[in-house]
């Protein structure tokens, strides 16, 4: 059965095939059991059938007795006339009904009932003789022989029809017993072989049915335990069971959650790999995972590169043979201790790489943990900064020598103008006295003590330009940067400037959209400064009519300017403009006075307060400018001083 | 000059010492003095002489020069005050061509009664001169 069509069979749930395994010899079992009872019962029939035969034999043999002795009690009481005779007559009539209605009941086979009717006709025919007999006897008081003799010999032929039919009657039941006998007989035998069958087909069935058992479904749950073994393991499932029971099911979701798991498994795999290539192919940084005690446990493609070991030299070694003999000791322990306490520890310092040489790196130690907290190892990152080194040592010696050679020069200049002085004193003390006593001279000579002052005066502003340019770059003296009010500053720049702007024939202007902004600066080097431009639009605006001086204010910055309408600056001069030595205005008025460092000044004036200084041409005239920073504070209207 | 309390001629009669590594500047400020009127000038080029000028001659004023090769300026001006008696009025005028205020300041702490900038004015030079010693003949007397 479950050969030939396994799905019906397997297919079906387990609750229905644990009814059958178990219901099915039980039934068998049951079967037996009912078999047996119908053979008990069949048997107790039969024996009923049997005890039902002897007791109408019984019966039989007792009507036989009663009329037997009935007849004898007559033939008595005839031949006596003695009463006591007739006492088993009477018991006779008394028992016979009786026993004859019983027989009639117990009486059922057809072969015999016949019979049974002809022992109640030749009973009854017998009762009657006996009872005319009697009555023969009582009637006359001396019946005659021959009529006794007559009565009884009918009595005895009646008797003799009654021996015949009993005789007859138990001839048939005796047949009839035996019939039944042997019909138990049978009986008996068929059902105790019925059981015995019976019997041996339940026990075959339940072995059967714990084969099916054992071979089916134990096997499928053990390899459904295989299978669930194998997938902890994450190891590859085999293929799916088709049953569709309970097992079959589990074992499909098994299956399926193994695909679903490889799946992920593969995903996992992929990104991974992808991971470990990125990691292995990139060249500028050194990275390599470390165990727990420092051992090198990976190594990719930049660790290479900086440190020059390969991947199959390295791993296994502790990370300690990348320091230098000075710092090997101790080093690498602190950083592990930095990083599992921190999470994170870095450092720059020099390293060595396999053919000894010395490199700077730039190392940070991460401890990596696992989700539960337990230290892993460490990851580590190095990054070969010994280029970034050098030239980071390179701008700092540049930058050094540039400060040097700035203050050697500025000493330079300093020096060169104090030595300068001394001579200069001795000219412009002589020129000095001989202009005291210039009456004493002739006019020529007269001409020539004052060309020698004059020079020697020009000489001297020279030096001082110079020597003040060499303080301020120098940074000989010290920046007073304070808040000022731009307006004020302004105001006091054109009192002091206007004798110059008025001796030049122009107009002084002033331009003041911001009086009341302030700016960070030195007072003294700033007016220095104004003054100076002031001075210079005044001396070299030729043609022009004014000098504009004003101060605007944007981004937190305000905004000094000079204006004029003088012929202003060639475009070609412009960068030449702040450096010393450049006195382009000569050009264009020959007697103008100046040394020429006006410019160069103000610049290290203005830079030397962080600002910046430029010029911008006019359609028609020059604009110089320079700008500082500024705070503006909100306007207070002070009360008026006078 | 100005002054009522001190007769011109005696300040003219006063002793000067000059002392300048420069002969030029040295022979300008002796032309200058002997101009005023000056009698008692003396003059020095060698710094490694002035100390001993200084105890010999016992100047009413000196006018000193700082930027000098061996000895400087400085170095003679604390010389000089380590040799004084504390109740002593000697006036020095530094005459220097360093203008920077580090060596203005210097000096004066040092004991300088007066600092002029090389090149100077000779006419205020002439001025300082006479009122250093006018002060000096005020303290004398006072004495």
């Amino acid at each position: 059965m479950i050969k030939s069509s396994p799905r019906i069979w397997t297919d079906r749930p387990l609750a229905f095939k644990g009814l059958v395994v178990i219901a099915l010899p039980l039934a068998v079992l049951l079967g037996a059991l009912f078999s047996l009872y119908l053979a008990s019962s069949a048997e107790t029939r039969a024996e009923d059938d049997v005890r039902r035969a002897f007791a109408i034999q019984r019966d039989v043999y007792q009507v036989h007795a009663l009329l037997a002795e009935a007849a004898a009690g007559v033939r008595g009481y005839a031949l006596t006339r003695e009463d006591r005779f007739l006492a088993p007559y009477y018991t006779s009539e008394r028992d016979l009904p009786v026993t004859l209605t019983r027989l009639e009941e117990a009486i059922k086979d057809e072969t015999v009932r016949p019979r049974f009717i002809e022992l109640l006709k030749v009973t009854q025919a017998k009762r009657d003789g006996l009872r005319a007999t009697i009555a023969l006897t009582q009637s006359t008081t001396q019946p005659s022989t021959q009529q006794i003799e007559r009565s009884l010999i009918a009595n005895k032929l009646a008797l003799d029809a009654v021996r015949t039919e009993i005789d007859n009657i138990q001839k048939l039941e005796s047949v009839v017993l035996d019939e039944r006998r042997a019909l138990v007989d049978d009986v008996r035998t068929r059902f105790l072989a019925l059981t015995a069958v019976s019997g041996i087909v339940g026990l075959l069935g339940s072995l059967a049915a714990v084969y099916l058992f054992s071979t089916g479904i134990v096997r499928r749950v053990s390899k459904l335990e295989g299978d669930a073994e194998r997938l902890a393991r994450g190891e590859r499932l085999e293929a799916p069971p088709e049953e569709a029971d309970e097992l079959g099911r589990l074992g499909q979701r098994l299956s399926r959650a193994s695909a679903l798991l490889r799946e992920r498994e593969d995903d996992l795999r992929a990104s991974e790999e992808r991971f470990r290539l990125v990691i292995e192919q990139v060249r500028d940084y050194g990275i390599l995972s470390l165990d727990k005690e420092g051992i090198v446990t990976s190594w990719n493609m930049g660790a290479e590169r900086i440190k020059g070991w390969r991947t199959d030299e390295i791993i296994g070694q502790h990370f300690s043979r990348f320091y230098p003999a000075e710092t090997r000791d101790f080093q690498p322990d602190k950083m592990l201790e930095r990083a599992r306490v921190n999470g994170t520890a870095e450092d720059e310092g020099w390293r060595i790489r396999k053919d000894g040489s010395k490199f700077w790196a730039d190392v940070v130690i991460t401890a990596l943990r696992g989700e539960d907290g337990e230290l892993q190892g460490f990851a580590k990152v190095t990054r070969d900064m010994t280029e970034r080194r050098r030239s980071e040592e390179d701008l700092r010696l540049a930058r050094e020598e540039a400060v040097a050679a700035n203050l050697a020069k500025s000493e330079f200049l300093s020096r060169t103008s104090h030595e300068l002085r001394t001579p200069l004193n001795a000219i412009l003390g002589f020129g000095q006295l001989l202009e005291i006593d210039e009456d004493s001279f002739s006019k020529p000579h007269r001409d020539a003590i004052l060309q020698i002052a004059k020079a020697s005066r020009h000489l001297l502003a020279l030096i001082n330009d110079l020597l003040n340019i060499s303080s301020i770059e120098a940074g000989a003296e010290e920046v007073e940067i304070e808040e000022i009010n731009i307006g004020q500053l302004l105001e006091e720049a054109r009192a002091l400037a206007d004798p110059i702007v008025k001796a030049a024939g122009l107009r002084f202007d002033i331009d003041l959209p911001c009086a009341n902004a302030t700016v960070q600066a030195d007072r003294r080097r700033t007016m220095q400064v104004i003054l100076n431009l002031v001075s210079n639009a005044a001396k070299y605006s030729t043609n022009g009519t004014f000098v504009r001086l004003g101060a605007e204010e944007a981004n937190e910055q305000i905004t000094v300017f000079v204006e004029d309408d003088g012929p202003g600056v060639d475009p070609a001069n412009r960068s030449r403009l702040f450096t010393a030595f450049d006195r382009l205005g000569q050009q264009k008025k020959p007697n103008s006075e100046g040394t020429g460092l006006g410019l160069a000044l103000s610049r290290s004036l203005v830079e030397s307060m962080g600002g910046v200084i430029d010029y911008e041409p006019l359609d028609q005239g020059a604009r110089f400018w320079f700008s500082l920073s500024c705070n503006v504070v909100p306007r207070i209207d002070p009360q008026p001083v006078q | 000059m100005t002054s009522q309390l001190i007769d011109p001629k005696e300040i003219l009669a006063r002793r000067v010492l000059v002392i300048d590594d420069e002969e030029a500047n040295v022979i300008l400020l002796r032309n200058l003095l002997e101009r005023e009127g000056y009698t008692d000038v003396h003059c020095l080029t060698q710094s490694s002489q002035a100390l001993a000028s200084y105890i010999e001659l016992e100047p009413d004023l000196v006018l000193l020069d700082l930027m000098m090769p061996e000895i400087d300026g400085f170095q003679l001006l604390e010389a000089f005050s380590r040799h004084d008696a504390a109740d002593e009025f000697r006036p020095v005028l530094v005459l220097t061509a360093d203008t920077t205020i580090q060596a203005r300041r210097k000096a004066l702490s040092l004991g300088a009664k007066d600092f002029v900038a090389k090149p100077f004015d000779v006419i205020e030079v002439g001025l300082r001169i006479s009122n250093l010693l006018e002060t000096r003949l005020l303290y004398e007397r006072l004495r």
